[in-house]
């Protein structure tokens, strides 16, 4: 524990439950609220292993799929969120203002377009798209982008706060990448692609769950490892190193984690904006700095804020649902503009 | 540097763009020779080689060379304005703000003629920058301050494009390669639409060379000349937003001209701001006609979109900015 937490005001006890008891309510929301009304009864019934086929088939086989994909990548945003702004020592440091969304939204791009040419030439069908492939080719993307980032802070030895423009000129570069590539060679896979890239968890699986699960995991386990390094990488790197942290070593791999916890999710879910942004701040607002506190809530409001965000979005447009990138960045942008206005 | 060599500059970068201008009416699906180009620019007679350069090639290398200058003078400007050396069209959120909306009326109004788009993302675009300007206000004003509340407005507002894209079905095709930022198929129609707005941007700025050139000092050394900040930032603003406006419904975004351009022509140290706006509108025209050039010869038959190519050229150009600090503005409130 370092001296400086320890003058900050403790969080209020209550914190903590209160989050897991909102996890519980909006998992519940998600479950029993949709588009097509289902009895709270048949619900209860199909959750103990009973009821009808159709509940069945409704609650199992689409809404708790994507419930689960949708918690699973709130958490690997939020997390990676949490991490870009610790190590660029930036509050709003964001996947999706790094380049990394950009990096793995442009392979995924690639991946889309050119399988159908390479595999079968002439077949526009969209069944044939090699779905679990996407979040493998979203790495490449992803992890390039910080590899990009990791050069410019050691190649070319800028300042964390001068990372996070090069990662704004990265992105903007990738972004205008993707659009031209889908332009220009799209054709009938473009509609597929556009809902891919406004961020959605429509018709998601438990496939997508799986594929991100070790990814969440994996997260969860390394983070309890670099997270007391993580704090003395607030410092300048003198400092870290006197504390005997090698801040290179510290911000490589704390680079590396955010960088595959965003990319897998964006990979599974398309780049759903502001949620990498928003959570830890939330977090570090409500936990009033407290760090201990702050990583668990993080992960805890990551998963909330996706799962009520997606429950809206369905709720919102009835059959045709609004995207959950679209209502993650219109809840985000308010947020995001008072934080900016009241920075000291 | 004097006044004659900044002209002899600026005659220079003029001289380079015709003639990009001329190279760029030669390549295409049929080649034609640059003897038969400049006897058909002399004299058009009517032939395919004369309707290949007058209808097709030339408009298009217009409307290219005349974005380029409107969307430079307007980083210009915003740069100024915001004494802030990241300000740009794409980076203070004015190009989303502009696009949006265009996207938008073309999706649900489809009968709003698009003679109006211009307006449309005047107005847009304003209200973005005002945004952005707003929220930079805390964080003291610093360039990270500006380009975080920029980029992040234009993250919103490209999520919401891309549902609008989403919801229009067969029409995105068209919708997207516009986003990609471009001038295929441009046409005598575009240019004389686009004309009007980089004519206010580029002309409103050199008559206000004086009012520009103030806003870079402190503001105690502005307010003894008598610079009425209040009076003038919507007004520079405005001018700013004109050219994006004017070209945003011709070309979609085209990226990194409006903060490459002024930055080149500083490099340059032409002899105060007059002659520093005259050389930035004349090299964005040279860059966006080139980098129109490059986009459409590169891959004959396919066309990459400008906006592709700016975008390659102006990020490495933009982190090179960064690393070498000739972004941070010391002592000017940044």
């Amino acid at each position: 524990m370092t001296a400086g937490s320890q003058a900050l005001r403790r969080p209020t006890p209550w914190l903590l439950p209160t989050a897991v008891l909102l996890v519980f309510l909006s998992f519940a929301a998600a479950v029993f609220l949709g588009v097509v009304d289902i009895p709270a009864s048949d619900i209860a019934a199909v959750l103990t292993g009973d009821g009808s086929p159709e509940a069945r088939s409704i609650i199992l086989d689409i809404r708790l799929p994507r419930i689960a994909t949708g918690i699973l990548a709130g958490i690997q945003f939020a997390v990676a969120g949490f991490l870009l702004q610790t190590i660029t020592r930036n509050p709003l440091a964001d996947p999706s203002l790094m380049g990394v969304s950009q990096g793995a939204t442009l392979t995924v791009t690639v991946f889309l377009l050119f399988t159908v040419y390479i595999f079968n030439p002439g077949s526009n069908t969209v069944a044939e798209l090699p779905i679990a492939w996407l979040p493998a080719a979203a790495m490449v993307g992803g992890m390039t982008a910080g590899g990009l980032i990791y050069l410019l802070a050691f190649k070319l030895d800028l300042s964390p706060l001068r990372i996070t423009l090069c990662g704004i000129a990265i992105g903007a570069v990738l972004h205008a990448l993707a659009i031209g590539l889908i332009a220009g060679w799209g054709s009938a896979r473009i509609e597929i692609i556009l809902e891919w890239l406004s961020g959605s968890l429509y018709a998601r699986t438990w496939e997508h769950a799986l594929f991100l699960l070790p990814f969440t995991m994996a997260g969860l386990v390394v983070l309890p490892l670099i997270y007391r390094p993580l704090v003395l990488l607030q410092f300048d790197a003198p400092v870290a190193r006197s504390f005997g942290v090698s801040y290179r070593k510290q911000f490589s791999v704390a680079l590396l984690v955010s960088c595959a916890l965003a990319a897998s999710a964006v990979g599974a879910v398309g780049p759903i904006v502001f949620v990498g942004l928003i959570v830890p701040h939330l977090a570090r607002f409500l936990a009033r700095r407290h760090f201990p506190i702050v990583l668990p809530l993080t992960v805890v409001l990551g998963a909330v804020i996706v799962t009520l965000c997606d429950l809206i979005g369905r709720l919102v447009g009835r059959a045709e649902e609004v995207p959950i990138g679209v209502v993650t960045a219109i809840v985000g942008v308010p947020v995001l503009l008072a934080l900016l206005r009241n920075a000291p | 540097m004097d006044a004659r060599k900044s002209s002899i500059l600026i005659g220079f970068v003029v001289v380079a763009s015709l003639l990009i201008i001329v190279l760029g009416l030669l390549p295409g699906a049929k080649m034609l020779s640059l003897e038969s180009v400049l006897r058909v620019l002399w004299a058009p007679d009517g032939q395919i080689d004369s309707i290949l350069v007058w209808t097709l090639r030339l408009p298009r290398s217009l409307a290219a060379s005349i974005a380029g200058a409107g969307l430079a003078v307007s980083g210009y400007l915003l740069q100024a304005l915001t004494r802030n050396p990241l300000a740009d069209p794409g980076i203070t959120g004015v190009t989303a703000g502009a696009i949006a909306p265009i996207v938008g009326c073309s999706v649900l109004l489809p009968w709003l003629s698009s003679a109006y788009y211009p307006f449309v993302g005047l107005a847009g675009g304003l209200a973005a920058a005002s945004v952005t300007f707003w929220v930079s206000r805390g964080g003291n004003g610093r360039p990270l301050h500006l380009a975080l509340g920029g980029v992040s407005i234009s993250l919103f507002l490209n999520a919401i494009t891309i549902y609008v894209l989403l919801l229009a079905g067969p029409q995105s095709t068209a919708l997207l390669f516009w986003l990609s930022g471009g001038f295929q198929g441009r046409t005598w129609s575009h240019v004389i639409h686009m004309l009007p707005w980089a004519i206010v941007g580029v002309a409103g700025a050199l008559l206000l060379h004086r009012v520009i050139a103030m806003f870079s000092l402190s503001d105690h050394a502005a307010a003894g000349m008598g610079l009425q900040r209040n009076v003038w930032k919507p007004i520079l603003l405005v001018l700013g937003t004109c050219p994006v406006a004017g070209v945003a419904p011709v070309a979609g975004p085209v990226a990194f001209v409006g903060l490459a351009a002024p930055h080149i022509a500083r490099l340059l140290k032409p002899r105060g701001a007059v002659w520093e706006i005259a050389l930035t509108a004349a090299i964005g025209a040279l860059i966006v006609t080139c980098a129109d050039l490059i986009g459409r010869t590169i891959a004959i038959p396919k066309e990459l979109p400008v906006g592709i190519i700016t975008a390659l050229l102006g990020g490495p150009i933009f982190i090179y900015l960064i690393q070498r600090g000739r972004l941070d503005f010391k002592g000017q409130g940044a």
